[in-house]
């Protein structure tokens, strides 16, 4: 790809002109048709993705007209959140689920005279370039509507909506700008093994920063005061968050002044984040990135398969097909630095919903029936990341399932030893989040409850990821980032994820039903506990049963699936 | 009875036909080069031997036992050593093999005896506790070959086994394998390197475009000439006149 660079260079003016942001734009747009050549499949979940897109926009258009109608202090407390809303959403959102798009690889310039800042306007340029990008800008443009409307006929009207337009695009620049930034920076630090035992830190810091914000705004809106909602408006609108989304407000006032501010802050906000990410693009170019060399391992055993099992699992597992996969994936989950990067997103995220739900429920005075269902659909959520970790299971291992295929493993075998590894390795962390947020709430009763649901998701969700791994593997880039999915095709399947994930939620539901029914008793409570453990078994066992069937069919195809091209 | 018989494989990518009906019969016992410029299929093909790679049409049986009808058995007789894979790295060596045996539903004390056998052979005992992501791509090529012959196969195949393996793994490498032909194995590994298999080989196969061009003993296809002339001629290579890249 960097070639095509080059040659789009050569062939406009023969040689000597530097890259412009345009040529990027045009390389990604190519790589994105040439990747849905003779792919039905990967144009049909693009059109979805597309039409998901459009339909989330078209509602957010709907809805910031609709503000328009209302007070002033409405839109200004609509337009503050909607736009938290976005730039957390951009930061945030491909750490836990999607990862970004890398399809322009900054190693692959790494040997052509592009200069630093030239590259990374480029990059940037191209990361527009996608679905979720122009449905971001196309729902943020409702606020252009709205204050249109709003102010069409004062006298600074004109103004102000060129200030939401301003707004609207510095707004999703810095929500593009910051995905790229936080997940470089994150990346770089899973990569070491040093730090990772860091991310449990961060896990605690984050989770304990988004539970009084959720709170707060939680307990604004279920109290309906205003002016709860437009004191927190007014300190989101003074960070980089909802500063670009309120501008039409400042100018529609005249309040020239305060709007400069926020436009300086929100550009000054862009220029250093834009300079620390052009920083790790020039160190994952030449290859700092690429992981320090593994450690030796530590003495091992005498024998060969001594070495190979742990020795926590000694005794409990016997060494055969099934034990010596559980070994190993248990081991891979913080050996290998993408799966590590996986497990801590879904692992702090599973913290934090449980966290921030009760934390937001026990705040808003209204306790009972309503929060113990917020309690039971939280944990809900966090066993279904859990077992969703296996959604795309043999990418992590690329053709290394070569091996597998070649000793004949049976389907079966394989995907039940995987899932147990995932158990041994979440399930714990799980536990002990349950537990925490039980105790904090004071509501100790809970507990059979939420381990109960935690069972029959975190089952259910393993059914799901085993029959989605089989059927639509796709393969991760061999990449120094950790974050990084291919283009289309990936993203159209991290898509499929997102539907299994609610197919998972939909599987467990009737455990769901009968902890709002039961919860409430103490023996009712054990028996959500024996039937949560029950159907998460009998879901595990089912999906991987009938999965199994299948990867025996279809393991070839799964091999070239996610064999990485080169 | 052939120890792989290919019948009329046939794979295609897109719109390129990568191989175009190969029919191969390699005998028992025999040392057999699969030779072949690069983008021939040689790495679709035996891919398509062993299991790997399910082919448009054909088959594909080692000793007797339809690869694609009856892979238990037929996996359970041969040993692979595919080309460009990477191994599950992030273990030592002593686990991989380890990791593989029990994969194969091999024995403890079994596994245990042939690792220590193996690693001391190939002369990768000293960095038992190194991680196969650490390891030089000789000693890559050696612990594979190791994986491979972990549960003693009948049939070896190898997809460039020579490809960067330094000279004295590479004697190493050939001392084993002519070991284990002599005491009744086959083996067929791909190659592009003439010297290699004009000094091991019992049988030779050209193969280019994905058709097979010649086949034979090593003597009959060479017909008493130098093998690479006979190659060259047979995939049809260009000489430079001279007159292109004037300007370097």
């Amino acid at each position: 790809m960097a070639l095509a660079v080059e040659a789009a260079t050569a062939t406009t003016t023969g040689a000597g002109r530097d890259p412009r942001a345009w040529d990027f734009v045009r390389l990604k747009l190519r790589l994105l048709r040439n990747g849905f050549r003779g792919q039905a499949w990967r144009v049909v979940a693009f059109v979805f993705g597309l039409l998901f897109g459009l339909w989330a926009a078209g509602l957010a258009v709907l809805g910031f007209s609709v503000s328009a109608d209302a007070s002033p202090d409405v839109g200004f407390v609509v337009a503050a959140f909607a736009g938290t809303a976005v730039v957390l959403g951009w930061t945030l959102v491909p750490l836990l689920f999607f990862g970004v798009d890398e399809t322009l690889d900054p190693a692959r310039f790494a040997l052509l005279p592009v200069p630093r800042m030239i590259l990374a306007r480029g990059m940037l340029a191209a990361a527009f370039v996608g679905v979720p990008a122009a449905a971001t800008m196309l729902g943020t443009s409702g606020l252009v509507l709205a204050a249109g409307r709003r102010f069409g006929e004062a006298e600074l009207g004109a103004a102000a909506v060129g200030a939401a337009f301003v707004g609207v695009v510095t707004g999703l620049t810095l929500g593009v700008v910051a995905s790229r930034a936080v997940t470089s920076a994150f990346a770089a630090l899973l990569r070491s093994r040093r730090v990772r035992d860091l991310a449990a830190v961060i896990i605690a810091v984050l989770a304990s920063s988004i539970g009084p914000l959720q709170w707060a705004i939680t307990a604004a809106v279920q109290q309906g005061s205003l002016d709860q909602a437009m004191r927190i408006a007014e300190v989101l609108s003074w960070t980089p968050l909802a500063a670009p989304y309120v501008l039409p407000y400042d100018v529609a006032e005249g309040q020239w002044a305060v709007a400069g501010l926020r436009l300086a802050i929100t550009l000054g906000t862009i220029a250093a984040l834009m300079w620390w990410w052009s920083g790790t693009i020039e160190s994952a170019m030449i290859g700092v990135a690429t992981g320090g060399a593994a450690k030796p391992v530590k003495g091992a055993g005498t024998g060969a398969v001594a070495a190979l099992i742990p020795r926590a699992l000694r005794g409990v597992v016997r060494p055969t097909a099934f034990g010596a996969i559980l070994a190993r994936e248990s081991r891979f989950w913080w050996r290998d630095a993408r799966r590590r990067a996986s497990l801590v997103s879904i692992l702090m995220a599973s913290a934090v919903l449980p966290i921030a739900l009760n934390l937001a429920s026990s705040g808003a005075a209204s306790r009972g029936r309503t929060s113990e269902l917020g309690f039971s659909f939280a944990v809900t959520m966090a066993g279904t990341m859990g077992g969703m970790l296996l959604a795309n299971q043999f990418a992590f291992d690329g053709n290394a399932y070569t091996a597998h295929l070649l000793a004949g493993v049976p389907g079966r075998v394989e995907l039940r030893a995987r899932a147990a590894a995932i158990a041994l390795v979440a399930v714990p962390v799980q536990v002990v989040v349950v537990v925490a947020v039980t105790l904090l709430a004071g509501t100790p009763e809970q507990l059979p409850t939420g381990f109960g649901m935690l069972a029959a998701s975190f089952g259910s969700a393993i059914a799901a990821a085993a029959v989605l791994s089989v059927l639509a593997p796709y393969a991760l880039p061999e990449n120094a980032n950790p974050f990084a999915i291919n283009s289309g095709g990936g993203s159209a399947k991290g898509m499929l994820a997102l539907v299994a994930l609610i197919g998972t939620l939909v599987i467990s539901m009737p455990v769901l039903v009968a902890a709002f029914l039961l919860g409430s008793s103490a023996a009712g409570a054990w028996l959500v506990l024996a039937i949560g453990l029950a159907y998460g078994t009998a879901a595990a066992l089912l999906g991987t049963y009938i999965a199994g069937d299948v990867l025996e069919r279809r393991g070839p195809e799964v091999l070239v699936a996610v064999t990485p091209r080169r | 009875m052939a120890a792989l018989a290919l019948r009329g494989l046939v794979k295609r990518f897109d719109t390129k036909i990568a191989v175009a009906g190969v029919d191969l019969d390699v005998p028992a016992g025999s040392f057999y080069g699969l030779l072949g410029p690069n983008g021939a299929g040689k790495t679709t093909t035996l891919s398509m031997a062993v299991g790997l790679l399910r082919p448009d049409a054909g088959a594909a049986f080692v000793l007797g036992h339809n690869v694609w009808a009856d892979p238990v058995e037929a996996k359970r007789r041969i040993g692979v050593l595919p080309d460009g894979v990477r191994m599950f790295d992030r273990l030592s060596g002593a686990e991989l093999l380890a990791y593989t045996g029990l994969l194969r539903g091999m024995d403890t004390a079994a596994v245990d005896a042939r690792a220590r056998d193996l690693l001391d052979v190939l002369g990768l005992a000293d960095s038992g506790r190194t991680l196969v992501v650490d390891y030089s791509a000789g000693m890559k090529k050696k612990i594979g070959l190791a994986c491979a012959l972990l549960h003693a196969p009948r049939l070896l195949v190898l997809d460039e086994p020579f490809e960067s393996v330094d000279p004295v793994s590479a004697a190493l490498i050939r001392d084993i394998l002519h070991r284990y032909v002599h005491g009744g194995g086959t083996v067929i590994f791909s190659s592009h390197v003439m010297e290699v298999v004009e000094k091991l080989c019992t049988h030779v196969a050209i193969l280019a475009d994905g058709a097979i061009k010649t086949v034979g003993t090593l003597d009959q296809v060479r017909g008493g000439r130098d093998l690479e002339e006979v190659f060259v001629e047979m995939v049809g290579g260009r000489t430079a006149t001279g007159q292109e890249l004037s300007w370097l």
